[in-house]
This record gives C-alpha cells, sequence and structure tokens, in this order.
C-alpha cells in the first residue's frame, strides 16, 4: 500500500466524513488543538526558563520540572489527537504541505532534544538542582526547545494559510466566505 | 453614530491597516505572537490555580506563587493587547463583526478583573488568604478562572469561523 493510498483512505473514513460534513465540529476541534499546544508551550516555557537561570530560580529544577510535565504531556495528548483529527480530513493537501512537513520535522526535533537532555544534562541533575542555572548542556537544550517550539507555532499559523478548505486562508473578508466553499467535497 | 461596521469600514481604509492588507506574511506573524503570549497567559495562570488547589508548588507561598508567575502574566498580557490591536486593524470586519470576538473581550475584562482582585486582595492579607485555601469558595474560584481562559481561548480560535453562531454573528451573510 503506498503513501497515496493511506491518505486516500484516512481522508475517505467515516471520522474524517463526519468532521467535514459539520459546519461546527472542525472549528471546535482546532480551538482545543489551540489550547493544547498554548499549554504545551507555555508549560514547556517554564522549565526552559528555570534551566537558563531567568524564572522560577528559587525552586529546585527537579520540583519545577515534576509539577509541570506531567501537565505539558496532557496538553501534548489532546494537541496530537486534534491536530490528526484535522490531518484525517484533508490528509492529501495536509500531507504535500510544505510547512506541516517543516513542523513534522521539527516536532521530531523537539523530541529528540529532550531525549538527549535526559540522557546527558539530567543525568547529573543532583549535582546542579538547586543551582540558579543548569549546566551549559542543559541552557543549550533550554534554548534550542524554546526556538523549536516557537517555530512550530508559525509553522502551524502558516498551515492553516496555505492549505486549502480553510476559511482563513482565502485572504479575504469574513462576508465573501461561501460557506459551501469552506468545505472539501 | 457610527456603528461597528461603519467603524470596521473606515478602519479598514486608513494606511496601516492597508499597510498590513498588503502584505501577506503580517498577520499570519502576529496571530504566531499573539499564539505564543497565549501559552505565557495559560501557564501562569494555570500554575496559580494548581498552587490554590494545592495541586502544585506547596513548598512555596501563595504570594511567591504569584510573585512568580504574575510578571509574565502582566507581560504576556501586554503583548497579547499589542498583537491584538493590530490584528483589528488589520482585518477590522473579521474581528469586529464576530460574535466570538465580543464575547471573548467580555470574558477577558471578566478574567483579567478577577485576577487583579485577587493579586491585590492577596498583597493586602496574606495570611487570612493562604488560610482559606481549603475553603471550597476559593477552589471553585480557581476552576472557574481557569475555565474562563480556555473559553478565551476557544472564542479567539473561533473568530475565524463566526458562521457557528447562526444569526448571532454580526458578518453579513453570504
Amino acid at each position: 500500500m503506498s503513501v497515496v493510498d493511506v491518505l486516500s483512505s484516512v481522508e475517505g473514513s467515516y471520522v474524517a466524513g463526519r468532521i467535514r460534513d459539520s459546519l461546527y465540529l472542525f472549528p471546535l476541534i482546532e480551538s482545543l488543538h489551540v489550547l493544547g499546544l498554548t499549554m504545551v508551550f507555555g508549560t514547556i516555557a517554564i522549565i526552559d526558563l528555570r534551566l537558563l537561570g531567568i524564572a522560577s530560580t528559587k525552586r529546585s529544577f527537579r520540583r519545577v520540572a515534576s509539577d509541570v510535565l506531567k501537565w505539558t504531556w496532557a496538553a501534548f495528548a489532546l494537541a496530537v489527537t486534534t491536530g490528526s483529527l484535522m490531518f484525517i480530513t484533508n490528509a492529501g493537501v495536509y500531507y504535500h504541505n510544505f510547512y506541516f512537513r517543516s513542523k513534522m520535522v521539527l516536532l521530531v526535533f523537539a523530541g529528540m532534544n529532550m531525549l538527549i537532555f535526559e540522557l546527558t544534562a539530567a543525568r547529573s541533575v543532583h549535582q546542579w538542582d538547586n543551582e540558579a542555572k543548569a549546566p551549559p548542556a542543559g541552557r543549550a537544550a533550554a534554548v534550542l526547545s524554546l526556538v523549536l517550539w516557537i517555530t512550530i507555532i508559525f509553522l502551524g499559523r502558516w498551515i492553516g494559510f496555505t492549505t486549502t478548505g480553510r476559511p482563513d486562508l482565502k485572504n479575504q473578508p469574513a462576508d465573501d466566505i461561501n460557506i459551501e466553499n469552506l468545505f472539501p467535497k | 453614530m457610527m456603528d461597528v461596521a461603519q467603524l470596521a469600514d473606515w478602519l479598514s481604509r486608513t494606511s496601516l491597516s492597508v499597510a498590513i492588507q498588503s502584505h501577506e506574511w503580517i498577520i499570519p506573524t502576529i496571530q504566531s505572537l499573539h499564539i505564543a503570549a497565549i501559552g505565557v497567559v495559560m501557564a501562569s495562570i494555570f500554575m496559580i490555580d494548581l498552587r490554590v488547589l494545592g495541586l502544585a508548588g506547596r513548598d512555596q507561598s501563595l504570594l511567591e506563587t504569584t510573585g512568580r508567575f504574575g510578571p509574565w502574566l502582566s507581560g504576556a498580557l501586554c503583548v497579547l493587547l499589542t498583537t491584538g490591536v493590530f490584528m483589528i486593524i488589520g482585518e477590522p470586519s473579521r474581528e469586529l463583526l464576530a460574535f466570538s470576538f465580543w464575547l471573548k473581550m467580555l470574558l477577558i475584562a471578566i478574567g483579567t478583573l478577577i485576577a487583579s482582585i485577587f493579586q491585590i486582595a492577596l498583597k493586602r492579607n496574606e495570611h487570612y488568604w493562604e488560610k482559606s485555601l481549603s475553603r471550597g469558595t476559593v477552589k471553585s474560584l480557581a476552576i472557574v478562572t481557569f475555565l474562563i481562559w480556555v473559553a478565551i481561548v476557544i472564542l479567539g480560535r473561533l473568530i475565524a469561523y463566526d458562521h457557528v453562531w447562526g444569526s448571532w454573528s454580526l458578518s453579513p451573510k453570504a
């Protein structure tokens, strides 16, 4: 089965059809996606700024991380679920979209960055847990993480402006929108 | 008296609006910055509310917690106000004629008022508030506050889809 077959089969799935046929589901799912991603970015920023010695420096790194990380994962799960639901409504178009592809690559980079941090700087956390700043490797991971996640937000917004079948990409005032054109047949 | 549609029309012909409209990258850029700042606001409010609920940061006092997140919260709110104003100027009818926009503005006023009152009250009588945390009303207020901000985020995205409100939307029907 080729990629094209997979894409057209998810696009033809019952769930994808239900979302496309509804006037409300896509907007609702996209809103929840924004909710999830803002919580992902905001909670990760708390950890990154702690590593850099910019915020929450009076609490140990481990305390800050353990307060925050479980919520980051919960929010990430919401973002992935809603993101997948949006993807299947127009899989072929998203798959070929440059910004979508770049976003997926950067998400992988963000994951690798986290993994490398866990395997290096985080191994010696007992030595710098109460320091205001993490060692250079930890600070580098924090800067990279902030840059990656902010770029991911930009790429996500650009997907909305460059894929078809979405109301805000056509660069025309709201009163010119024809509902029939918003949802691909 | 100018009605809101006339205001939107006038705004769309100002030189700043025309400048924003003539560069395709400006609106998505402002929206992306707006979303990043929302992340800072949401995480800050969430962490303060978790502290009130006793679910995070219990080793720090309530005042230490608001001191930790308060400046980020107000800083990000300023970014949101600025980017928000540019979005209104750039796409006046999309924003000003959307039901979601006005409901969002109302909830922002309520959310900001609650946060400010809480911050002032806490500074005046820290001891009282720290003790009141076990009370159900304070905990419910923390949950309601967070839900108000969740609704603000959702309404923000729904501005792009004002048809969901049917006849409540002010935009002319196609």
